[in-house]
Parts: C-alpha cells; structure tokens; sequence
C-alpha cells in the first residue's frame, strides 16, 4: 500500500507523460508490440517488460486500459485460481484486486483448501485506475492510442517451423508501421466483433466503442490463412441503485476478514468495515412469460453461434430450464457508483422488453436501466493453430492471448496474456519458449486444454479440469510457480521471490518439527484435550499426522510445543492444508512425474506426419497432422491415438532426439549458436532443485 | 507374429531376445508407474503343456517367496526349481511347476523378473493369476507393458525395437476383442451400469464444488450422492465375492463361420460340430440368431459360431441378426468365409476380382490384415471338375489372396483338405499369446473393480471434512473402472452436469 500512495503521487506527472501520440513511435521498433489492452494485453505487455523486452502497447483509448468490460468481480472457483497464479508469477490482477475490492469472500470454504474460490466484487474506477498506474510507469513500456488496420509479415525463417515471420504491425489513419519481432494479439471480441440488442445488429466488440479489427481478421484469415471460429456472449442492463427496493432481496454479506489474492499483500486496501454486500433474488413465472414473448424480437438467441453452458443469457436459461427459479444477484458496480450489475440477468432483447423483464422482479419493480444489455458475437482463432507458448504455429512471432482463443473471462485472458507476454518477450530476447505443465498449474491445464483439444464453446476454467486438482491449491501457487517464475522464466522480482522462498523455508521447518513430535495417542489426548482422537490406534502419531485430524488446528499443537512450533505461527493456516494434503500429494506424484517425462519429449511442430517413416496408420496420421501435438504427453491424450502409435512416435522421438544431440555436439564444436526454438520444460532440474531445498511443495 | 511364435519355445529359458513376453490389456493405453509390479501370461493357451506366467518389478522376488513357498530365500539367478504353487491367501496347491529367478538388471525387462512354468490347463492359469492378483502391490500388466519396461531399460536393439509397435498394436487388438468378448452380455452391462452410476455421482459432486455457491445447487445434491455411492460399492464388493463362481470364462479361439445367405454356413457349422446342431434349408435367410458351440478341434478349444447370411433385408428379426453377425465377426480370431461356387463368375480371369470385393463385404475392415480368416468356396460339386481347377489355377497365381479352401458339404468332398488347413491356423492361433487370455482378462477386471471399491473408501473418509479428497476417491474410483468401461474424461463430467443442471453465474 506504501508503495501505491507513493505511485498516486507521480500520477499525474507520468500520465502526461505517456500520452504520447502514434506518430513519435512510427519510425521505432520494439522487441514486443502487444495490441489490446484488456485483462489479457495488459498482463502480457506488463509480463513481456518483466523480463526485459522494451515493449509497446497499443490501445484504441488508454482511458480504456483495465476496464472491467463485464462483471465487476474477480475470482472464484477455478479462477480464484488462476489470479494466484497469475499473482505468484508477479503479475499485476492480483494486486488490482486487493486495490479495488469492495467485498470479498471465498467460496466453498466448507469444501476442502484445494476448492476454495478467493473472489471479490470489484470498483470498476478503483481497478482501472491501479492498471493504468501500474502500466503508466512501467519500465521499458511505452503505451500509445492506436488502431492496428494489418500485420507485417514476411517470409519464414527457415531454421523455424512455420510459413511467415511477423515483422510488426501497421496502424490504421495514415499507415504508420511500427517494427517489432514478437506481436501478441489480444484483440478480444474485436475481431469482426458484432453487437445484438433486439432485432438490431451494428459492428463492435464492446457498446460504446468504435468497431475496430477488420484489417486484422483479414489479415488472420485471408493472408495467413488461419482456421477461425465464431462465439458469442452477452452482457445485463446496468440497473439504477437507487430504484432498487432491497428490502426485497436477501442480504449476502462478505467475509468479516477480507484475504487479500495477492502473496505479497497481508491486507487489501478496503478495510474489512469499509466493504459492501451484494443481494441476491430470484426470477419470477413473469421473467418466463417475458421471455417467450419477446424471442420474435431477438435475434441474438435465435442464431446458432455457440454460447458458453454455464454463463448462459437469461433467455437461453429460460428455455433450457422453464418454469424454475433462477438466481439472480444484484452487484455492486463500485463504492460510489450508482449502479448495480444483475448478474444472471444478461439479455438481448429489445431494450424496452428489457425493462419489462427486470421489472417482473420483486426487487426490481420500479427498477429503471441505465444501460441496457447486449449480445456479441465475434471470431476466435482456433486455438489447436498454436504452440503451448502462445504462439501461432504457422507465423513466427505471433502471439495469441485472450478471447481471440475462445476463452472466457478476465482470468483466463489475464494467465493467457501472462504467458504469451513472457514468451513473446524471451523470443524477441532470442530465449527459447517455455511451456508450463498440467502438473503444476491451472495456467498450465488452460493452455494444453486449448492447444490441444480446441474449443466449441467458450472456454472457462473450472477446477474439476485440472486431474491433479489437490496438488494444484491456491495456497500453494507461490511455492509452484514463484521460484520457477524468477529462477528460470525471469518474470518475478526479487522482493517476491525473497518472500517466497522465506515461506518455503518456513513452511518446509515446521513440517519437519512437525514430524520430529511423535506420541501415543493417550499423550496426544492429554496434551490436545478439545480434540477427538480415536485411541485405537496403537503406534505413535507425529504432529504432523495429529494436524491431519478435522479438529486439530496447528495452533493448537503449538500451544502444546511453545518452544518448537511457536516461530511459525504465521504459517498456522497453511501448514495445517499441507499436512492434509500431502499424503494425498504423495499419491499423485508418481502419475505427475510420468506425465512430466511424456511432456518433456517434444514432437517437432513441423513434422510431415504423413510420410513420416513410421509405421502408423492413416487415422492416426490425420489426427497428429491435424492436431500437431507438441508434446508425446499431449499426443498421448488425443482421442484415437492408440498405444502402437505412441510406442512408434516414441521410439521415433528417441531416435531423432539422440541424432540431434549428436547434431548439436557437433554444432558446438564449431561454435554455431544452440537451437532457439526448441520448448524447454526442464521439469527435472526444477523438482532437483526443490529436492535440494527440501521444499514442502507437491508441484 | 509368426516369427515370434515358431522362436517361443528357445526363448523360454533363455530369456534374450523375448519378443512375447508380455500380455497386454484390453485398449486402455498404459497409465502405470514404472515402480509397479506386474505380471501376466506370457505363453498360449489350448494345448499348451506348459503356460508361463511372468512377474517384473521390485515385488518379483517377494512374489516368487510367498507363491513358492520359498521361505528361506530366492533361487540362484537362472537356475530352474521345481516347487508346489500355493495360494498365499488360502494355501491351497494350485500346481507343482517350474520357478526361475532373474535379478535386474541382467533380465529382459532390467527389473527383477520372476518366472513360473505352470501347467496349461485354464483352471491352473487362472489359479495362479489370481493369487499373484492377490499379493499387495501386484496388478496384471497393461497392453505391451512388458516390452515397453524393456524398451525403456535399453533391453531392446534397434530391429527389435521396430516391431514393436505393430506387436503392441497386434496385441491391443487381440486383447480388445477378448475384453469385448467377456464383457458381452449381462457383465458388460453391469460394468457399464456401474460406470454411468459412478460418473453422475462425480459430475454431482463436482457440480456442486464448481458451482453451488453462485447458482442452485443445494446440499441435496449431495445425499443423493451419498445414498448411490455405498449401494454401488456394495454391488462390487458382491459381484468380486460370487464372480468366481457365477462367470464362466468365454475362453477358446473365437471362430465364426460368415458368408452371403444360403452359402451353406450351417452346412458346414453341423459337419463341424459332428450333429444337426443348426437348422439347415434350402431357404434363403434360414439362420437369424448366432448359434455358438464349444468344440474341440485336433486338440484346440474352439468357440464356434453360426451366423445369419450377410444381406441388406427388409424383415427386422433379420436385420437383427445380420448385425450381429457383423458384430460377431469383428470379434473373431479367425473367420470363416463361406462363398456359394454357384455364384462365382463364369470367367476363371474375374474370379479373384469378386472374391475380393466378396471379402470386403463380409470383414468389418479389409485393411484390417491382423483379422484372420479362410476362404471357404462351398458346393463344388455342382461345378465342372475342369472348371474348379481352373479357378485353383487363377487363385495361385494371386499373391494377396489368403488360402482358399474348395470343398462340399454335400458330398464331403475336399473336407478332409480344409480340416487340415483350419488346424493349422488354429494352432498358430492356440500358440500365440497374443489370441487373448480370458482369464488374465478377468484377473485384470478384478483388480480393477477391487480398486475401485478402495477408492470409493476415500469417498466417506473425508466426505465431511474436505469435498475435494472426497471427490478424488471417486475420480479414482471411476479411472478404475475406466479401465474396463472406457476413459471418463473431464469433458463427459462437465457435459452430466450442464444436463443435470442450470448453471447460470
């Protein structure tokens, strides 16, 4: 908090500063341009600066730099995950939302540490402000306000995969080029984005905001020849507060001590008191009836594009679900704003049917709209097209982060941006990519699921995607991904990293001391005297065993062991999850090393597979060509292809593997520089090292 | 294959270049740890003398103690011992055969192997699978685990290693087919039954961890959860108890006589079995159901199989039957296909042509060359002796075409030729242990349902205090019987709960 009172200072200083116009930058290059500055272009534009890239970003409005174009909040099951993550490896959405939180909660703390779902409602000024701040005074950044119209591409450099190299971007109203070696795109639902409300239809990515991208999709579709897709989504009218009868609505209020995303924040900058509560309601039989007849009108639900299952519009639960109850939350939009977000309530009707729906709503009866909802439909690029880094397998260079990949969701476009941030930054600083792995992380599961199996509506995470969902806790996303994220990606300050390790150290002590406590049960009894312990067991029972009971809490046995527990008291709450869950970690660890070893042995991207010298059969041909597996792990999980295949590709692998070692070898020997494009996991040295460390993580 | 086959017996003891020594599981491609133990058969079955069962991995040792009773310490390494084997639960005496000891990492997988030369009889088989099932740490190998474990060691040279995957191909077939065979009828349905139960369960719990706090989704959706996961579980624990009693083991080479209606199937089906065991007619569509007979031929067991005549049909019973007896072919180990000479062309030069196209029609995949069969061309005597040595000549000069078989079932003559002919191939098949044991089969069902039923324990452990390990013991629950069923994946769960469920936050 210091630090941001300190920043809000120069606020105004470096602002000016950065409204620098498109003009001054024409004639220079970056190592990175990132376009869109959304949940996902900031991230990667803030990601790429991290590790040192001089970076550009550009934007159609720097006003509109980390707005929150949808709901006001952040977080919750699953994607509570991902922004720790996206936290642990220093990017910014964590700290943003300890910034501009207004109440905060974790869901499903009943359920079990590995499920709970951090969340908070969010002021949507608050959030955008911090973005800005951040961005604006970043390092090596430049922001500038600009519409990209194409990509410059030239031909592929053919020691890389690929069939074009992207050399920068040009900008629209006078066709300035802005040279630059990595370009993430993170356009959203702009790409020939459209907007639906009633029977009307314009060009656009979000109401309010000038269509933008169609140079861009061209570009995507017809010179590159990329496979796109079409989605859609839609947003609620905003609702005046103080139309809102809330006596009528269920009061739903946060937690008494809000916990901060953020690993490095012990507080948010809401004080616990200052926080405000949400409302919950319900749809009447009117909603229904409202519904059915306003569909001539609605053009929006009446086409076939895919919409996500699990957000649906309230025309869409309606006629999936009839004749039930539906929630529908009131949200507050900020601390001072006057509107509230019904969330569960986004329609594309016309706007007066819209008003006719909200009032049929208790709560709502004298409600009136502020800004009414809307449908939007837009092209995504096929996500299966890129590499687990993010980038296009045909175009060198290229990234893709965000919605453009069919996505949903501020988190999954913030870890998205993240990583292709990094990579895009490491390619352009000629570091090869990185992959991150199921195996120890959500961002990891997001990507591979993506890459590897497409998507056919838009993709949200969900914790029951992730197989190894108990190892990967959003307790432990710093003790996964921090060191990792400053020993070999080069993202992650050394403050954080510093703190990270000195919780490792800490947390890895006391489990140790933990286990060096062993007694019978009866003496456990004696010393814990609240806690039910079953006495028919007879062998001893370590601290760390007597923690795996429901009752015992680790202040409690540190009440017991003053003199050996005591110094890790600030740990109390997560050294209890790690001696529940290791043993359960334990478990899995084995099935997590051999799908480690199957990620670490990657298949070629540019492999003929169709004359590859392998017996292999047609089917599976078509599938690898078409899916063009990164990885044998990721080749392995395709549907269709058999164990005979894997076998065949392995010894395949192995073979060529072998053979460009010894190629390599060679080529050292004559000093020509190493292979750049070859995807690194380096998961071994990773998990020696934490062996080295003895480290209590079950990444 | 062949190859492999007619080298068994020098390999046996020699342990070098061992190209079948493993067996392999239905398609499931494997997920196990190196750090396992595992084992399986590793010879064929019918008239074998002598069966071989293997065990790899750090247990083998303990394995090969508690199984031969060899209480005061393990053989020297290669050395051929002859003990009694006794179960290690029941210390009943399943048989008196040989044990061999080969300490990693001079063994063909690198890993410690322990080697039991039993007798082949399918109870002694079965006998001693289930007590190796039944030692803690043991579970039967997965499709080509031992090879792979070989590959991995360094084990294999460069030739060897090329054959591989066709081996691990061959060998997933063979199993699937076997799996598929055990698992038709009432027990696949069980299993599949079990599987649907499982996956709502899960999809119910993970609906509710992914989705109660902002949507609908009440406590309640959790009793209901409670109530199917113990009756499930009790259901298993049953069917493992009285299974070894209740199942009957569909073992022998799967042959099925298939071919157009009225080539004379059922002829040579009652010829076959020695009695009128099908109805045989003049007319055209006489056979509608699979009529299936257990045989002994030269000493191989046989499962034999009429089938109805392959034609599209308007009459439903008969179209009925016509899918399975496709359905029953893709599930052979050899096929008999029958061709009424009288249809053959009258030109000796298009005779290949047709029967080619004949052959397409009745094996479910012609690409698919793993799928054995005969070619059986039937009422020769109607036709001119001249002529049908005409047609001998032509099919000789065709390299691709498989052995064809010229008989009558009327006159019985050439039927002495074709029962040779199907011996043959019945003892490559009966040699081969890549024709799929049914016993290792049930060993593998076992051991996997006894899983699941271990991890569904999990379920209730911590069902009060921490829903996420309890949904992991039913995530494992069900990767059990996946194992058996078919893969469950994430998507299949999430496609339960957005039916089951309006989930709208």
């Amino acid at each position: 908090m210091l630090r941001l009172r300190g920043l809000l200072i120069q606020h105004h200083f470096l602002s000016n500063c950065s409204a620098r116009t498109a003009s001054s930058v024409a004639c220079r290059e970056y190592d990175v341009i990132v376009v869109g500055g959304g949940h996902a272009g900031t991230e990667a534009a803030a990601a790429a600066t991290r590790i040192g890239a001089e970076t550009l970003l550009i934007t159609q409005k720097i006003e509109t730099i980390g707005a929150l174009s949808c709901n006001p909040s952040l977080g919750g099951v699953g994607k509570g995950q991902l922004v720790k993550e996206v936290d642990a490896l220093d990017g910014l959405m964590g700290r943003a939302g300890d910034y501009a939180g207004v109440h905060f909660s974790i869901l499903n703390r009943r359920k079990g540490p590995a499920v709970w779902g951090p969340r908070a409602q969010l002021d949507r000024g608050r959030y955008k402000e911090f973005i800005q701040l951040e961005l604006l005074n970043m390092p090596r950044l430049t922001v500038i306000e600009g519409s990209v119209e194409g990509l410059l591409v030239s031909t592929a450099d053919p020691e890389q995969p690929g069939k074009h190299t992207v050399t920068g971007v040009r900008l629209a109203d006078g066709g300035n080029e802005i040279l630059s070696s990595s370009v993430i795109l993170t356009t959203g639902t702009f790409l020939s984005g459209s907007l639906f409300m009633g029977k009307t239809t314009s060009p656009g990515g979000r109401m309010g905001e000038p269509p933008s991208c169609s140079g861009l999709t061209h570009s995507l579709r017809e010179i590159l020849g990329l496979k796109l897709g079409r989605l859609k989504t839609g947003t609620p009218p905003r609702i005046v507060k103080e139309t809102v009868d809330f006596s009528l609505a269920h009061l739903h209020l946060p937690d008494l001590r809000p916990t901060p995303f953020s690993f490095i924040n012990t507080h948010t900058h809401c004080k616990p008191e200052e926080q405000i509560p949400c409302h919950l309601t319900y749809t009447t039989p009117g909603v229904d009836r409202v519904v059915r007849e306003s569909l001539h009108m609605n053009s929006h639900i009446q086409q076939d594009t895919k919409g996500p299952r699990y957000c649906p519009s309230i025309e869409s639960r309606v006629l999936r679900f009839p004749g039930r109850q539906h929630q529908v939350w009131l949200e507050p939009e900020g601390l001072n704003s006057d509107l509230l977000y019904p969330q569960g309530l986004s329609m594309t009707m016309p706007l007066e049917m819209q008003l006719r729906l909200i009032r049929e709503i208790p709560a709502l009866q004298r409600a009136d709209i502020h800004t009414p909802g809307y449908g939007v439909q837009y092209d995504f690029v096929c996500p299966t097209q890129l590499f687990p880094w993010l980038q296009l397998k045909s175009i060198q260079g290229l990234f893709l982060a965000g919605q453009i990949n069919g996505t949903t969701g501020y988190e999954e476009a913030a870890a998205q941006g993240l990583w292709a941030g990094i990579n895009a930054g490491r390619t352009a600083l000629s570091m090869p990519p990185l992959s991150l792995s199921r195996t120890e992380s959500y961002i990891g599961v997001l990507i591979d699921d993506l890459v590897g199996h497409g998507v056919t509506e838009p993709y949200r995470m969900f914790t029951s995607r992730a197989e190894f969902r108990t190892s990967l806790r959003p307790d432990n996303a710093d003790l996964r991904l921090t060191p990792k994220g400053f020993e070999e990606i080069g993202c992650v300050s050394s403050p954080r990293y510093l703190e990270a390790v000195r919780v490792r150290q800490g947390l890895s002590e006391a489990l140790s001391a933990l286990k060096s406590i062993t007694m019978s049960p009866s003496r456990w009894k004696e010393k814990l005297r609240d806690a039910c312990i079953s006495e028919t067991k007879s062998t001893l029972i370590s601290g760390e065993e007597m923690l795996q009971y429901k009752d015992v809490s680790f202040d409690m046995v540190a009440s017991a062991f003053p003199e050996i527990l005591s110094p890790y008291l600030e740990f109390s709450e997560r050294i209890k999850i790690e001696a529940v869950y290791r043993p359960h970690c334990e478990k899995q660890q084995r099935e997590m090393e051999r799908m480690r070893e199957e990620e670490s042995l990657s298949l070629c991207p540019d492999i003929d597979y169709f004359s590859l010298p392998v017996s292999l059969s047609d089917e599976v041909r078509e599938i690898l060509d078409r899916v063009r597996p990164s990885t044998l792990g990721a080749a392995m999980r395709l549907q269709g292809v058999t164990p005979a295949a894997i076998v065949h590709l392995l010894n395949y692998v192995t073979r060529t593997g072998r053979r460009s070692r010894a190629q390599r070898d060679a080529d050292r020997q004559t000093k020509t520089p190493d292979c750049k494009h070859r995807p690194q996991t380096d998961q071994q040295a990773e998990s020696n090292q934490n062996q080295e460390a003895g480290i209590v993580v079950q990444n | 294959m062949m190859f492999a086959c007619c080298r068994r017996n020098t390999f046996l003891i020699t342990h070098k270049r061992l190209r079948l020594g493993f067996r392999c599981a239905s398609s499931a491609s494997s997920t196990a740890e190196p750090a396992d133990t595992i084992f399986a058969l590793s010879s064929g079955q019918g008239r074998c003398g002598v069966a071989v069962v293997r065990v790899t991995g750090p247990a083998a040792g303990g394995a090969l103690r508690r199984v031969a009773g060899l209480s005061c310490g393990l053989p020297a390494p290669r050395t051929a011992l002859l003990r009694s084997i006794v179960h290690p639960q029941s210390k009943e005496v399943l048989d008196r055969g040989l044990v061999l000891w080969f300490p990693g990492p001079h063994s063909f997988t690198g890993e410690d192997i322990a080697e039991f030369h039993i007798h082949g009889g399918p109870a002694v088989i079965s006998g001693v699978l289930q007590a190796l099932g039944s030692l803690p740490g043991l579970r039967p190998a997965e499709a080509g685990e031992f090879t792979r474990r070989a590959f991995h060691a360094g084990k294999l040279d460069l030739t060897e290693v090329e054959g591989l995957g066709d081996l691990i191909h061959a060998e997933t077939q063979a199993q699937r087919r076997q799996a598929l065979r055990q698992m038709a009828g009432d027990l696949g349905h069980l299993y599949n039954g079990w599987s649907e139960q499982l996956k709502r369960c899960l999809a119910h719990v993970e609906a509710f961890i992914d989705f109660s706090e902002g949507d609908l989704i009440e406590d309640g959706v959790l009793n209901q959860v409670d109530i199917a996961v113990p009756q499930l579980q009790m259901e298993i624990e049953k069917h493992l108890c009285d299974e070894r009693r209740g199942e009957r083991l569909r073992s022998g080479v799967q042959v099925v006589i298939a071919g157009s209606t009225n080539a004379g199937k059922s002829s040579l089906f009652n010829i076959l079995c020695q009695r009128p065991a099908a109805i045989v007619s003049p007319i055209a569509g006489t056979t509608r159901d699979i009529v299936e007979t257990s045989l002994d031929i030269g000493g191989f067991p046989v499962l034999l199989s009429d089938t109805a005549g392959l034609r599209d049909t308007g009459d439903c019973v008969e179209r009925e039957g016509v899918r399975r007896a496709r359905q029953m072919v893709g599930l052979a180990d050899l096929t008999l296909v029958l061709v009424d000479s009288m249809q053959l062309p009258q030109e000796p030069q298009m005779v290949s042509g047709f029967l080619s196209e004949y052959l397409k029609n009745v094996l479910p995949s012609a690409k698919d060359h793993e799928q054995g069969y005969v070619l059986i061309l039937n009422k020769s005597d109607l036709l001119p002796k001249e002529h049908i040595s005409m047609i001998q000549n032509v099919l000789t000069q065709t390299s691709d075409m498989a052995p064809v078989s010229i008989l009558s079932c009327h006159s019985r003559e050439g039927l002495d030729d074709f029962l040779t002919l199907l011996q043959d191939r019945l003892k490559t098949l009966c040699g081969d242990p890549l024709a799929g044991s049914p016993s290792l089969t049930q060993t593998r069902h076992r051991a996997h349902l006894q899983k699941c039923v271990d991890a569904l324990n999990q379920y209730y452990e911590y069902r009060d205090t921490d829903l996420a390990l309890a949904a992991e013991g039913l995530r494992l629950g069900l990767s059990s019987l996946g194992r058996i069923t078919g893969k469950v994946g994430a998507e299949d769960i999430l496609d339960v709960i957005f039916r089951d469920f309006c989930i709208g936050k």
